[in-house]
Formats: C-alpha cells, sequence, structure tokens
C-alpha cells in the first residue's frame, strides 16, 4: 500500500488495481493504480489486488474507491470505459458475467453488496475498465493497452479532481 | 437434468462458486453407480516453475508470491526454507518467530475468508456470503473482523496484506518495531474470542454422514503444531525430511489436466491440510484449542470431510493464541536477516499453507542462479483425494434431487477449500447420469 498525504483534501480515496503482472494485459490495472498514486495527493494504492475479495477490510470506510482492471467485452483493445457500480439502482447480482472473472466465484459487484450488508462499503466505487487482448502467461502489456496506461491514468485523476 | 429411455440421467451445471480458481468437474453415473469423477484442471503447465529458471534464487519469493493472491506468505516461506536449504544457510529462533508469526496472519485471515464466505453459506442453505449477511450479519461481521486481524497481521510484518513485501531469503529486509507489533495484541485478543466463537457456530451445523479412508500427510514438529517448519509424517507412518519426501511424491499428468496429480510412490493418495495436521498434531494444540476441539465433539481424528470447517475454526483458534504469544514475546531479531552466501546444491522447503502442504524444490549453480524449480501445491497433493471423496459423496447422495446432489458435490469440494488457482483457472460442474 502507497500514496502520499494532501492536507488540502479531506476525503479518503483509495485505487485499486485488480489482476496479475504475469498474465500480460491483466496487469492494466495494477499499472493505472500505481501511477493514479504517484501522480495525484491523498489518494492510497491497495496494491495488486488478486481478487475482488480482498477489497474487503482494505476499502473500509472510503468516501471512493476507483477500482482498475483488465476487462474482455469485445471491444477495440485499449478502450478505456468508467463505470460506476449503483448496486441501488440493480440490487440483484448483474449476471453471471460478472462472476467469472473472479477466482472466488464472487465479483466486484458482490463483493460491493457484501460491503454494503455489513455496512463497509466505500461512498462510491467507480469501475475503470481497459479492453486487454492478451492474457497468457507472461509479463509486459500488450502495446495498445500499454498506450491506454497514460490515458486512463488521466481519466481517474480527473475523476478524484472532481470528487473533491 | 434429463433422463434418456436407457435409465441414464444428466445433470448440468455452470459453474461452481466459492473455490478459489478456476476448473471443471464431472461425474457421471451409470445405472445407479457412480463410474466416473474428473476434476478438470485447465493450468497453463507450471508457468512458474519455468519462470524461475535462470533467475537469482534470492528472487524466488518475490516471484513465487504471486501465484496466490490467498496464501502468498506460504509460497514466500517455502522458497526461502528451500533456497537457505540448498545453500547451507539457517536462521536462528527470532527470525523463525517472526516468520511464524507473519504465517499466523495468513492462516487467519485465508481460515476466516473460507470459513464464513465460502464455506458456511453451504451449511445455512444460503446461496453465498451476501444472502448469509442478510440473515446473520453478525456472524458475517465476526468473519471479516478475523479476516481483518490477519491482513493487519500481514500488513505490519510483511509491509502490505497482499503479496508482502518484506520477506527475503535469509529473514526479512527490516525488523517491525517492538511498539508496532505490541499494538496487534488487542486486535488478536478480539479475533481469538471470535474464533472461539467460530468454533461454536460451525459445530452447531448439520453435517452429512460420511466417512473417507484418508492417508493423512503433514508437517508434524515436536512440541508445536507445524507451520513453517518439520519432517513430514504419514497418518501410516512416514517420517521423513522434506527432500526425502520430494522424491517420493510422483506427479503425473492426466490427458484431462493440465495440473498434475501427486501421488506418494507407492503408497497411492494422500490429503494435506487442516484434516491431516489435526489428525497427524492435534496433541500439540495448545489447551484452547484442544477444549474447543472437544466441546465441538471431535475426537483426535476427524475423517467427515463436511467437518473440516470445525477442524479449520479449531485452527483458527490456534493461530490467534500463537500469534498472541509470539507478539508478547517478540524482540526485533537483530540482525533482520542472516547472510545466505549462493552455493551450488538442491534445496527443499515444506511449510503448511492454510490449505495444506506446500513444498518447493531448487536447484542452484555456483551463483545462485536457479537452475531447476520445482512447485508442488497443496491443490495438486489433494487432487486425488477430492476425487475418491467426490464419488463417496455422489455414491451417497443419489437418492437426492439433482439440485441438492450437484450442492453436495460442489461442498465435497469446497471441503478441502482448494486453492485451484494455484493449479489452475475456473471450475464447472456436471453431474451426468445414464
Amino acid at each position: 500500500m502507497k500514496g502520499h498525504d494532501d492536507p488540502g483534501a479531506g476525503l479518503r480515496i483509495v485505487v485499486a488495481g485488480i489482476g496479475s503482472e504475469y498474465r500480460r494485459d491483466d496487469g492494466a490495472g495494477p499499472a493505472v493504480a500505481a501511477q493514479v498514486a504517484d501522480l495525484v495527493g491523498g489518494v492510497t494504492d491497495l496494491g495488486t489486488i488478486a481478487d475482488p475479495l480482498d477489497l474487503l477490510g482494505l476499502w473500509d470506510g472510503a468516501d471512493l474507491a476507483v477500482v482498475v482492471d483488465a476487462v474482455r467485452s469485445g471491444a477495440k483493445p485499449g478502450t478505456v470505459r468508467l463505470v460506476e457500480l449503483d448496486i441501488a439502482s440493480r440490487p440483484e447480482p448483474v449476471g453471471d458475467a460478472s462472476r467469472t472473472t473472479s477466482t472466488h466465484g464472487m465479483g466486484l459487484t458482490d463483493v460491493f453488496r457484501l460491503a454494503q450488508a455489513v455496512g463497509t462499503a466505500p461512498g462510491r466505487v467507480v469501475v475503470v475498465g481497459i479492453e486487454g487482448s492478451d492474457f497468457a502467461q507472461g509479463t509486459g502489456l500488450s502495446p495498445a493497452v500499454a498506450r491506454s496506461v497514460p490515458q486512463a491514468t488521466r481519466w481517474v485523476a480527473e475523476l478524484i479532481g472532481d470528487a473533491r | 437434468m434429463t433422463e434418456d429411455s436407457g435409465g441414464r440421467r444428466t445433470i448440468a451445471v455452470e459453474g461452481i462458486s466459492r473455490v478459489e480458481g478456476e476448473g471443471s468437474l464431472r461425474v457421471d453415473v451409470r445405472d445407479g453407480v457412480v463410474d466416473g469423477v474428473a476434476l478438470t484442471i485447465f493450468e497453463p503447465p507450471r508457468f512458474f516453475e519455468a519462470l524461475l529458471r535462470g533467475r537469482q534464487s534470492t528472487e524466488s519469493p518475490d516471484i513465487t508470491a504471486r501465484i496466490c493472491g490467498i496464501c502468498p506468505v506460504a509460497y514466500q516461506m517455502s522458497a526461502c526454507a528451500a533456497v537457505e536449504d540448498a545453500c547451507g544457510a539457517t536462521v536462528g529462533e527470532p527470525i523463525s518467530a517472526l516468520r511464524r508469526l507473519l504465517y499466523c496472519g495468513e492462516w487467519i485471515q485465508s481460515h476466516a475468508l473460507h470459513i464464513y464466505l465460502l464455506h458456511a453459506p453451504d451449511f445455512l442453505g444460503c446461496a453465498d456470503a451476501i444472502e448469509l449477511a442478510a440473515r446473520d450479519r453478525a456472524a458475517v461481521e465476526r468473519g471479516l473482523t478475523l479476516k481483518r486481524t490477519g491482513n493487519q497481521l500481514m500488513e505490519t510484518i510483511g509491509g502490505r496484506s497482499i503479496h508482502p513485501v518484506n520477506v527475503k531469503v535469509g529473514g526479512f529486509y527490516r525488523a517491525p518495531a517492538r511498539d508496532r507489533v505490541a499494538a496487534l495484541a488487542e486486535p488478536l485478543h478480539l479475533a481469538l474470542d471470535a474464533a472461539l466463537a467460530t468454533v461454536e457456530w460451525v459445530s452447531g451445523f448439520d453435517f452429512p454422514e460420511v466417512e473417507g479412508d484418508y492417508r493423512f500427510v503433514a508437517l508434524r514438529s515436536p512440541g508445536r503444531y507445524p507451520i513453517e517448519s518439520g519432517r513430514i509424517a504419514s497418518s501410516d507412518g512416514l517420517d521423513v525430511s522434506p527432500a526425502e519426501f520430494a522424491d517420493l511424491v510422483i506427479e503425473e499428468h492426466v490427458a484431462r489436466s493440465t495440473a498434475l496429480q501427486a501421488r506418494i510412490e507407492g503408497r497411492l493418495d494422500y490429503l494435506t491440510g487442516p484434516l491431516a495436521r489435526y489428525a497427524l498434531n492435534a496433541s500439540e494444540l495448545p489447551d484452547i484449542a484442544r477444549h474447543a476441539a472437544t466441546r465441538a465433539g471431535l475426537g483426535a481424528v476427524c475423517v467427515n470431510p463436511f467437518q473440516s470447517i470445525i477442524v479449520r475454526a479449531v485452527e483458527l483458534v490456534f493461530a490467534c493464541h500463537e500469534a498472541l504469544r509470539l507478539v508478547e514475546a517478540y524482540e526485533p531479531p537483530e540482525p533482520a536477516a542472516v547472510a545466505v552466501p549462493p552455493r551450488a546444491g538442491v534445496g527443499t522447503g515444506a511449510t503448511e499453507a492454510p490449505r495444506g502442504l506446500l513444498f518447493h524444490r531448487y536447484e542452484l549453480d555456483q551463483d545462485g542462479v536457479i537452475v531447476a524449480a520445482r512447485i508442488v501445491p497443496p491443490t495438486s497433493q489433494n487432487l486425488i483425494t477430492i476425487e475418491s471423496d467426490l464419488r463417496r459423496v455422489a455414491q451417497d447422495g443419489l437418492a437426492l434431487p439433482d439440485d441438492e446432489l450437484t450442492w453436495r458435490c460442489e461442498q465435497a469440494v469446497r471441503n478441502h477449500d482448494p486453492c485451484i488457482s494455484c493449479a489452475t483457472h475456473f471450475l464447472d460442474v456436471t453431474v451426468v447420469r445414464r
């Protein structure tokens, strides 16, 4: 976990990268999270999260949690999307597709719902999805995904600026 | 479910949840008899063993920690032990104690996670932990408090709770300050109470009457319940060093799976993990854990795999109690790490990951570069036994409706807390009745 203090920021903001740097583009989330923590004051990088369940405890009490993850939706590799998790308007699990990416069968949406059920959920959770193309074993992002990391970092920085 | 004119029935389930990792499971039933069980694994074969070749052995704790997000400490500890064994180095008691304390943190968070979020919902008729939280919020909060305490331990000693960064071959980069370790006592006292409540809670669950015929294998370390060191013992009399054990274990590739299945030469399959540790080491538990086990109705050996949740809860009591003992006795090791000069050789390290025995064997050249690596995670060692359990559970449960039988089979897998992501990804279940 790393970050630096920004006395002017009153909100507790955490950023987490889900994935593994040993599965090529799956390392996009941790790469962006680390850059955001370096770039923006007062943000805590929760480190590389292998399983969304690990967010429990780490993101407790945050006003804003930004979770960055590689996705596979069929979009052009490197495409960056920001999605606000809004369980209130969608109380049920969002479907099997949201579960299968989790090694414990509990995806980010379910982890957020569980945290809400026990009263420890962050005030807001924003998911940043980066479309990946190569999830094979190995290190290093594919060129399109590597090029999208600075853009995703900027967008997250702007999001945090707006939240303050 | 489908049933054809030949009396064959097919049940297909798309996905088993609450298991760490990915894989698939198929149960074949023909004429009322289970005639095939296959736990299929889709592991990209042994990527990390290949990745380690040509790397400095000092890198092995950090590289292998990335194999699993749930038990990184286990990988770090086994890696350190293997390299130190190869180089002929031994660490002193203060460093061993700090390693054991860090490892207690991993046991606490991993067992709490499995008991409360993955396993307990099975026994309470809940689809998942979210449903359990809606029904019994206090229980889930208790589990999360335990998990948080484990994470806190790992963060204080390991530098962070996921993939700790403070572990190195020979010891630690920096010994945590005395006051930071002392601050762990208060949450650990609360965690110990929560662990005792956990044993009481899970012992009240209804358990199917199933008895496994297990060959248990675990570390044994006279005078203490094993975590980070010891010889390897079995319920049928084996008593060998980790190096000798590594020679005895044969890993086989089966066509349907890219993970390897382990057997002891001439002794067929075996089981590692809480049931095995308890069976071979119950007498080493501290009184508080042993009494909790007795109150929960456990004998000296537990062979009902469904009751592994009770054994895990007893180990939770042990881990909290042991962590408290180590916190209270803590003196920062000085230096925080011993020198481990490289030399050519072969070394083996075996430790008890929360879900079972994990051993590494490395061959190093004279500069300490890894020439060959072998990593045998607990789930690979348990796979054949899990299949045997499934065969028994499916056969005993044939009278159950399909959805209940499927759930029972999923439970049978979860009983052993397989960390399939150490060996694989995804787990889908298919039950075919013909």
